[in-house]
């Protein structure tokens, strides 16, 4: 029973890898996959064919080539702002979780103030004023992302700093650093890893809110900033669900890959719920 | 050891908290366009303020750029707190009252959304939890995991395609038709409301299930169900009377954390139905560039998300004595 249960929580995870896997490769290879470039004018509103597998859009680009080349800006804004977010949060989480006190209290206060103030407002507020670029919405995006991971990690950190083995190398004399780096971190590592799986779905998904509301970097193409276009310019009205379809398509499916990955990670980072699984 | 406070001296602390949550958010709102690059009276004005070159030394005065930093901060407050959020040339209205009209059609349709969302992710979560691994759980779970993956906005648009636009049951947009009163005005907003409630509904229902039916698994477990079950008390009984009641205080922080997300999964799928909410309002703001707006709502959006987060504290207390 056991083993059966262990094979659909694997079963998930590549579930998980495979969905994401076309994707990233999509984004690695799109030069080789794509058929046309998607920069390119041509005639507007083709219907598919064989010539143009998912039509045109208004100005003529090739749908199909556009979705290829979206996969890197969408997975790339995704990954990126959520490595930065992850990486802001573990520090923070580890180092406020360690030494506990008024640096706790200071750090997690922020972190407190950053969690309730709703992010796509922010996320709006910020690039309206710094422009569409593809590092401002990262950073921005980032910056609203790491509070979460913080608080998490934070609390991981205080159940692990009172164990044996961390009171032990404490006592041999390990500096705090190290006692951070070799005995905390690796610990709370699978937890960071289903939080920056976590993450890259929260920013991708709100990389394609922004573009969607024309806040995207225009000299870039994203599955958000295709929904803008095709709800902006016709496609949505005129029904070319060609041209609608496919990019929503793709953002739930890598969605539902990266959540299925993060759930097989949570599985097992939570014994609590392993427990309760293996019932 | 977990130190025990008076409630009084929480609730103080918990008052200081949001305080200080309140100040961050007004002083970002106030600081960000005064450090954005570029022009700052652009900034706070807006691209759609038409003025000249040798206009701009007057309005900088007169928006008091050249005072001291917190001497311009105090001014900012004071305008704030008597009504004067600055100008929308956009609506060509002061942005307090243009705001104030789009947050009301917003909560017209965030607020059932919550309550019937909750109820649908509560039932749902319950029968899945405690019918776990049977189709019916499997074939829930993944619906509403469905969901969860999708763009909000996306699953407005595809309803609207198919209801609205390919079988003509629901209208394309907008709130009313115009022209009705009474009874027949209440059935035609109902009517307009139906879609984009049932997309917000689906997604806050998305959101609370899963976390609804890890409680109540969890909850199986628990020895008090053990025990009511070697009492030889019926299934509806320990559903309702024990899981239902102990897995409620989890459904309502989720809610109040997840605010401030619903809020801003409703802006999308307003500006796809034409909603005259904020979300509209947002979007075209944005496309005129309206910077007062953008931050008028900002600010009016941060607000209610405080608000949400405020009673949902104080309804967790009264549903979890546990943790008074």
């Amino acid at each position: 029973m056991n083993i059966l249960k262990k094979l659909t929580a694997n079963k998930l995870l590549f579930f998980g890898v495979v969905l994401l896997g076309i994707f990233v490769l999509s984004a690695v290879f799109a030069p080789l996959i794509s058929p046309h470039d998607p920069w390119t004018y041509g005639q507007a509103f083709l219907h598919p064919s064989a010539q143009h597998l998912l039509g045109t859009n208004d100005v003529g680009q090739d749908i199909f080539s556009e979705l290829v080349y979206s996969a890197r800006v969408s997975l790339w804004v995704g990954f990126v702002s959520a490595s930065l977010a992850t990486l802001l949060g573990v520090a923070v989480g580890i180092w406020a979780g360690f030494r506990r006190g008024w640096l706790d209290n200071v750090l997690m206060g922020m972190a407190d103030i950053f969690l309730v103030i709703p992010a796509l407002p922010l996320v709006i507020l910020l690039s309206v004023y710094l422009g569409p670029s593809i590092w401002n919405i990262i950073l921005v995006i980032a910056l609203t992302l790491w509070p979460g991971t913080a608080r998490v990690i934070r609390s991981q950190v205080i159940t692990i700093r009172q164990s044996g083995y961390v009171e032990s190398a404490r006592i041999m004399g390990a500096s705090e650093f190290r006692l951070m780096w070799r005995h905390v971190l690796p610990n709370v590592l699978p937890l960071v890893a289903a939080k920056f799986i976590l993450a890259v779905a929260v920013a991708l998904l709100l990389e394609a809110s922004m573009s969607f509301l024309g806040l995207g970097d225009p000299s870039q193409k994203s599955w958000g900033m295709m929904l803008h276009y095709a709800f902006s310019r016709g496609g949505f009205v005129q029904n070319l669900y060609w041209w609608y379809l496919p990019p929503g398509l793709c953002i739930t499916l890598c969605i539902l890959g990266l959540t299925f990955i993060n759930m097989s990670f949570e599985d097992r980072t939570d014994p609590r719920l392993q427990r309760i699984l293996d019932r | 050891m977990q130190r025990h406070y008076h409630p009084a001296a929480s609730f103080l602390g918990k008052a200081l908290r949001y305080s200080i949550v309140l100040i961050v958010i007004i002083a970002l709102n106030f600081l960000i366009p005064r450090v954005m690059p570029g022009d700052p009276v652009k900034n706070i004005l807006g691209e759609q303020a038409y003025y000249t070159a040798e206009d701009v030394a007057a309005l900088s005065a007169e928006l008091g750029l050249d005072k001291p930093v917190y001497q311009q901060f105090g001014d900012y407050l004071g305008g704030l707190f008597s009504g004067d959020w600055g100008y929308s040339y956009l609506y060509m209205q002061p942005v307090l009252e243009a705001v104030g009209g789009h947050l009301l059609w917003t909560l017209v349709l965030i607020l059932p959304a919550i309550i019937l969302g909750a109820l649908l992710a509560g039932l749902a979560g319950l029968v899945a939890g405690y019918f776990r691994k049977t189709p019916l759980d499997i074939g829930l779970t993944s619906g509403f995991m469905l969901v969860y993956a999708m763009p909000h906005y996306w699953i407005a648009m595809l309803m609207l395609m198919f209801f609205s636009f390919n079988l003509g049951w629901f209208p394309m947009g907008k709130v009313t038709t115009g022209g009705l009163s009474g009874f027949a005005y209440f059935a035609d907003l109902l009517w307009h409301m139906a879609l984009p409630l049932l997309v917000i509904t689906l997604f806050k229902a998305a959101y609370d299930f899963l976390i609804m039916r890890n409680t109540v698994i969890s909850i199986c477990g628990e020895d008090y169900i053990l025990m009511a079950r070697a009492k030889g008390l019926g299934r509806g009984w320990i559903l309702f009377k024990h899981i239902l009641r102990n897995s409620l205080a989890p459904l309502v922080t989720v809610t109040a954390i997840q605010f401030g997300m619903l809020f801003s999964g409703v802006l999308l799928v307003e500006t796809v139905f034409s909603w005259p909410g904020m979300g509209t309002l947002i979007y075209e703001a944005i496309g005129a560039r309206d910077y007062p707006l953008i931050q008028g709502a900002f600010l009016i959006i941060a607000v209610c998300v405080l608000l949400a987060n405020m009673t949902a504290d104080l309804l967790y207390r009264r549903l979890d004595p546990r943790t008074a």
